[in-house]
Order: C-alpha cells, then sequence, then structure tokens
C-alpha cells in the first residue's frame, strides 16, 4: 500500500516537472516564429537584391553595351586587316 | 406490445439509416465542394507564378532571362487624396494622371495601376509613403543584349487566361520547360473578404521553369547581327538573313533577320517582324543551289570536275523556253569546274539533264530538301515538291540552276554545309544543354541525318567552290592568305506566273577553311536596290565576317 503511494507522488511530481518543462520551452520557442519570419524575410530581400544586381551586373557586361561604351571613348571598326603569308618575311642580309 | 416495440424499433433504425445516407452525402459526394465552400469563405486561392527558366548564349550569359518587376496597386478606402497622389504616381510611372484618378475613385479595396514597375520608381514612390498605395512582386522577361537575335529568341506574352507564354522562336518551341509548373497558395481573409496581413502558404507544388544554354556564340551573333542590319539599309534591301552553322555538328554558332524587333517591346513592332524568316520563308534560291546539283552529279559519275559541256556556246532551248546565262556570255566547252566560276545557267542545264529527273529527284530528297530539318526553333516550314508526274523538261533544266525550286534558307545552309562536312549532313540544333531546376542536366549531342555525296565527291566539290570564290564573280573581295569554299547567288523573284525583271534575292554561301571548316555560312538579301547581284552586295558581307570570325577563332592564313 505504502509503496503504491510513493508511485503514485512520483508520477504526480512527474506530471509537474514535465508540465513546468513544457512550460519553460513554450514559453522560449513562442517567440521563434517571429525570429522565423524575420530569417525568411531577410532571405527574400537578399533574393530580391541578387536578382537586381544581377539584372545590373547583365546590362553592364553585355556586348550592346560594352560596344556603345567603346564607340564613346574612341574605338571603331578594323577596316583593313593584315594577313602574314606562310612565307615569313626575313631580312635579305 | 411487441408490435409497438418493433414498429419503435423499426422507426429509430430507420432513422440513423436517413442520418447516415445524409452523412454519406455530405461527408463523401459533397466533400471536395464544400472544401471548396470553406476554402473560399476564410482565403482566396492564389496562383504562385514560377520563375520562367533563362535562355544562355554559349558562353553561359543570359540572352533572355527573368528580373523582378512589381505591381503597383491601390487600396481606394485608404487614399486619402486622390488628385494629389494620381499627380504624384503619374510623374514616376510615366502614366497619364486622369487614368490613374479614375481608378483611384473607385470603391475597392485592391485595384491594379501599373505592372513591369521597376525597382527604382517602387523605391522613389516608397519614399513618398502615400496611404493606400502598395506593391506586388512578379517576374518580367529581361533581354539583356536588347534586341539581339530577337528573331531566335521570340518573346513572352500572355495566353487568353492572362498567363506568361513563350511565342515564336525558342520561347516559342521550348515554352513548356521554360515556363515551369504553377503553385497555389492560400491567402486568408477576414469576415469583410479583406486579406489578413499574413504570410501566404507557401507549401506550393509548383515548380520553376528550366534553362536552356544554346549553341548561339554571342560574339559571332553579335557580329552578325550589326553587320546585317547595316548592309541591309546601305544596300537598300527589304529584308535580310545570315545563318552561320558549324559543318562538323550541326551547331547553329548565329542566326538573324533583318527588319527585327525588341522582344522586351514587342507589342509596339509590326507581327511581320517577329518571324524567323531563316526557317519560315520559303524563296528560290538561284545559282546558291548550284552547288547541290552539281555534288548530285559528281556523285553519280554522271560528269567530273574537267568534263566539257558540249552545250555551252549558246542559250539552251528546252521545251519551248530559251535559257540563257545570267550576263549572256557563253563559254564553248568549259570545264564543270568552269560553270561553278562562272554560274553557267546553260552548263547547268547540262548537268541537270545528265543527272536526268529520278535522281534529281532522289538528291533533292537526300539533301533534305523539301522536309523539315527538324530545327529547334518554331516555324519552320518546308517547300513541297512536286510529284515526278508533274515535272517538265524545263522544271528539270531550271533547277539545275535555282530556278523553279524553293527552298528555306536553313534548308539550303544545312544541305550546303554537308560538302564542307565530308558529305555528311548534320541536323542543325540551337540548344545544347537543358538545365533542369532540380539540378539535372541533358546534354544534346549532335546527330547526323544522312551522307547525300561521298566523302571523295565532297573534296572535289570544295576545290570547285573554292576555285569559284578564287576567280569567280566575287574575287575581289576574297581574303587573302585563306582557302574559302563558296558560291555567290542572284536569284529572280516569281511574281504572277512570270519574274520580276527588277528584283532579285541576291545571296552568298560559303565555308571556311576549306580544308578543315570551322563555319558555314550564307547571307541573303531581299530585293537589294543599290546593287542586285550577289557578288556585289551578300558577298562583301560574307567575307567581312568570315574574316572577322577566322580571326576570332585564331586561326592564321594557310597561304
Amino acid at each position: 500500500m505504502k509503496r503504491y503511494k510513493a508511485i503514485l507522488a512520483l508520477l504526480i511530481l512527474l506530471i509537474l516537472v514535465l508540465g513546468v518543462i513544457r512550460v519553460g520551452i513554450s514559453n522560449r520557442i513562442s517567440t521563434g516564429g517571429v525570429e522565423l519570419g524575420t530569417i525568411e524575410d531577410e532571405i527574400s530581400f537578399y533574393r530580391t537584391q541578387n536578382l537586381i544586381y544581377k539584372e545590373k551586373i547583365y546590362t553592364l557586361s553585355s556586348l550592346n553595351h560594352i560596344s556603345s561604351e567603346a564607340a564613346k571613348v574612341g574605338f571603331v571598326d578594323s577596316k583593313a586587316s593584315l594577313a602574314i603569308g606562310s612565307s615569313l618575311p626575313i631580312a635579305a642580309r | 406490445m411487441a408490435l409497438r416495440l418493433r414498429i419503435s424499433l423499426l422507426a429509430l433504425v430507420l432513422g440513423f439509416v436517413l442520418i447516415l445516407l445524409r452523412l454519406f452525402y455530405w461527408q463523401v459526394v459533397k466533400a471536395s465542394e464544400l472544401s471548396q465552400l470553406g476554402v473560399e469563405q476564410y482565403g482566396a486561392v492564389r496562383k504562385i507564378v514560377p520563375q520562367r527558366g533563362d535562355i544562355l548564349a554559349s558562353d553561359g550569359f543570359p540572352l533572355a532571362t527573368s528580373k523582378i518587376t512589381y505591381q503597383v496597386y491601390a487600396n481606394t478606402k485608404v487614399v486619402e487624396k486622390v488628385d494629389q497622389t494620381s499627380s504624384l504616381l503619374s510623374t514616376i510611372l510615366d502614366m497619364d494622371e486622369a487614368s490613374i484618378a479614375a481608378k483611384l475613385s473607385l470603391d475597392k479595396y485592391w485595384i491594379g495601376i501599373k505592372n513591369g514597375v521597376d525597382a527604382e520608381s517602387k523605391s522613389k514612390i516608397e519614399a513618398l509613403k502615400i496611404p493606400g498605395i502598395g506593391f506586388e512582386q512578379e517576374y518580367s522577361r529581361f533581354y539583356p543584349e536588347a534586341s539581339m537575335a530577337a528573331n531566335l529568341l521570340g518573346f513572352v506574352g500572355k495566353d487568353n487566361l492572362g498567363d506568361n507564354k513563350g511565342y515564336f522562336g525558342i520561347e516559342g518551341y521550348y515554352d513548356r520547360l521554360l515556363h515551369g509548373k504553377e503553385g497555389s497558395a492560400i491567402e486568408i481573409m477576414d469576415a469583410t473578404g479583406r486579406p489578413i496581413l499574413a504570410r501566404a502558404d507557401s507549401n506550393s507544388n509548383g515548380v520553376d521553369g528550366g534553362s536552356l544554354v544554346l549553341n548561339i556564340d554571342r560574339s559571332i551573333q553579335f557580329l552578325v547581327d550589326r553587320k546585317l542590319k547595316s548592309a541591309v539599309e546601305k544596300y537598300g534591301a527589304e529584308s535580310g538573313m545570315i545563318g552561320v552553322i558549324e559543318p562538323k555538328t550541326g551547331k547553329i554558332l548565329a542566326m538573324a533577320s533583318y527588319p527585327s524587333f525588341d522582344p522586351a517591346n514587342y507589342s509596339k513592332f509590326p507581327s511581320d517582324s517577329y518571324i524567323n524568316h531563316f526557317v519560315s520563308s520559303l524563296y528560290e534560291p538561284g545559282s546558291t543551289f548550284k552547288p547541290l546539283v552539281m555534288s548530285a552529279a559528281l556523285n553519280e559519275n554522271k560528269v567530273t570536275a574537267n568534263t566539257k559541256c558540249p552545250s555551252c556556246e549558246g542559250p539552251v532551248s528546252v521545251g519551248g523556253y530559251d535559257l540563257h546565262t545570267w550576263n549572256d556570255k557563253y563559254y564553248p566547252n568549259t570545264t564543270m569546274t568552269e560553270v561553278i566560276q562562272h554560274s553557267d545557267n546553260t552548263g547547268m542545264v547540262y548537268v541537270a539533264q545528265q543527272l536526268g529527273l529520278d535522281k534529281m529527284l532522289e538528291y533533292i530528297n537526300k539533301f533534305g530538301i523539301g522536309k523539315l530539318t527538324g530545327i529547334d526553333v518554331q516555324g519552320e516550314t518546308s517547300p513541297e515538291i512536286k510529284p515526278k508526274d508533274q515535272w517538265y523538261a524545263v522544271d528539270l533544266a531550271t533547277t539545275g540552276f535555282g530556278q523553279g525550286i524553293n527552298v528555306t534558307p536553313i534548308e539550303l545552309l544545312t544541305a550546303f554545309a554537308s560538302i564542307a562536312n565530308d558529305g555528311k549532313m548534320m541536323k542543325p540544333h540551337l540548344v545544347s544543354e537543358i538545365r533542369y531546376p532540380d539540378g539535372k542536366k541533358t546534354d544534346v549531342s549532335p546527330q547526323e541525318v544522312g551522307r547525300p555525296i561521298s566523302t571523295e565527291n565532297a573534296k572535289v566539290m570544295t576545290e570547285i567552290l573554292v576555285n569559284a570564290v578564287n576567280k569567280g564573280e566575287a574575287s575581289y573581295m576574297r581574303l587573302k592568305g585563306y582557302r574559302v569554299a563558296g558560291k555567290t547567288g542572284t536569284a529572280s523573284i516569281p511574281v504572277q506566273g512570270h519574274y520580276d525583271p527588277t528584283k532579285t534575292i541576291a545571296s552568298f554561301e560559303g565555308f571556311a577553311p576549306a580544308d578543315d571548316p570551322k563555319f558555314a555560312m550564307i547571307v541573303i538579301f531581299n530585293k537589294p536596290t543599290a546593287a542586285i547581284y550577289g557578288a556585289e552586295t551578300a558577298a562583301p558581307v560574307f567575307f567581312d565576317i568570315a574574316q572577322n570570325i577566322l580571326n576570332y577563332y585564331h586561326i592564321p592564313p594557310s597561304q
């Protein structure tokens, strides 16, 4: 009889301890959703920023842009190209 | 007593059966409908549009990609000063103030004002802190190289449900792959139907679109686009086309049509400009067809490079028609090499007659004329080759010099490139790799589609074409030090049963270096006005581009 009482007391104690632990953990993680939301928002923000920067990089590194910038600073198409034949020029003496 | 009990029991059982049936009706038969009604009551299903896949050049640079834009919307119940808000928005969004004011005057929780607004404009509006104005992020198509290869790429428009859809070119051909799979999310509403500021459920089953890596070489495409545009303007042509292929693999290195359009603003251009004429338009090729007929005759041992033409001393009469040379100059006893060199129509009539109708039709088929090449781009067409019993003697004769038969430029380039590839014809293809969103990749391998002529005859034909470049009409333009094989073409245009005497299609096809070809190219001008001959219009453009490509590939002169 005494043994049963002890087991019962132990079980009640266990329930109380587990209850307190649960309250503690719940309390700790209750704001986790907000933190997760903030992290997700940050990820989304950086993803957006990446795409915006990518767009700028692609625009600036496109051949269209490079050629127009080159033309502005004076680069023009070569009108004639020099070709050296198979016999290389050698000084006569 | 027992009877009353039984009746009561029966009534109870019947009642339970009825309840069970009703439960079955609501829980099973009407379950999905009720579930849907429930969802509609507390939220709205929102479509999650997948990010469209990229189209990349062979160097990995995107020719078409997605960029973030925003849809500007308003909650008109919160907007305070309609006139002031309209004025501010109209300046930043470049819209008519009255149309914004009209939208803001409506009594709505949500109304769209403008789509495709860039991040810079969004920041400007945000800085104004206008009450009731919000932004919805969306993806728009972005073309970093602007209108480069526009006819090849196509564009992304809307279908009849308002969803993104690729039209023309690669966007059209690979639309399903590029588009991906739409997902869905539930946006929770309050009792009055206003969206609650909560994250939409992102656990959707959507999949982003796959990406394509093309064989298109960005540098060559840029060069070709630029040269074509300036040449069409210089020669006063109605339009022009250029295609460059790698003969050994069938990889398309560049393909351009002009006039073209800007795929980002396609609606501002006439719909005709969307068409990729290189695969969609038929034309009579004229003298650029001669190498195919001559190759066939060489392959059938009907002629050799030194065979002399016995009927080339003057115009040839066939079926009541007198067939002349293009300049009315005649070369008695001319060899087959010289027939190509002088682009001699009477010589080609002799070759066609030696070949005969059966063999002519056989080789037309072997070279893929009249069949789709299978190039992976939307809108490819193919001419119909007349059945044998509808061919007259004059048809066989004119086909010898490329009149009276239709081709598409891609058909001709594919067939001609087989001469550069030891007689092996490769399937032209644009995509070299498909990249899926899960990281998997699929390579597209070169595919041999036929062997119309032998290696030996391909080499003989190559020498004939090198001679044509060195001694033919366009010899003054040839590249010093390089062996280039090529042929000019000046085709008459059929108009209502006869040929227009003033208008031509001027072209030049060739490959280089002749002994180990890295590329084959065809340049076509439709109705040039400054000069009508291929030697004076298409040939200079061909040699100009060829020189640049040889330099780009670091190929030194061989002679």
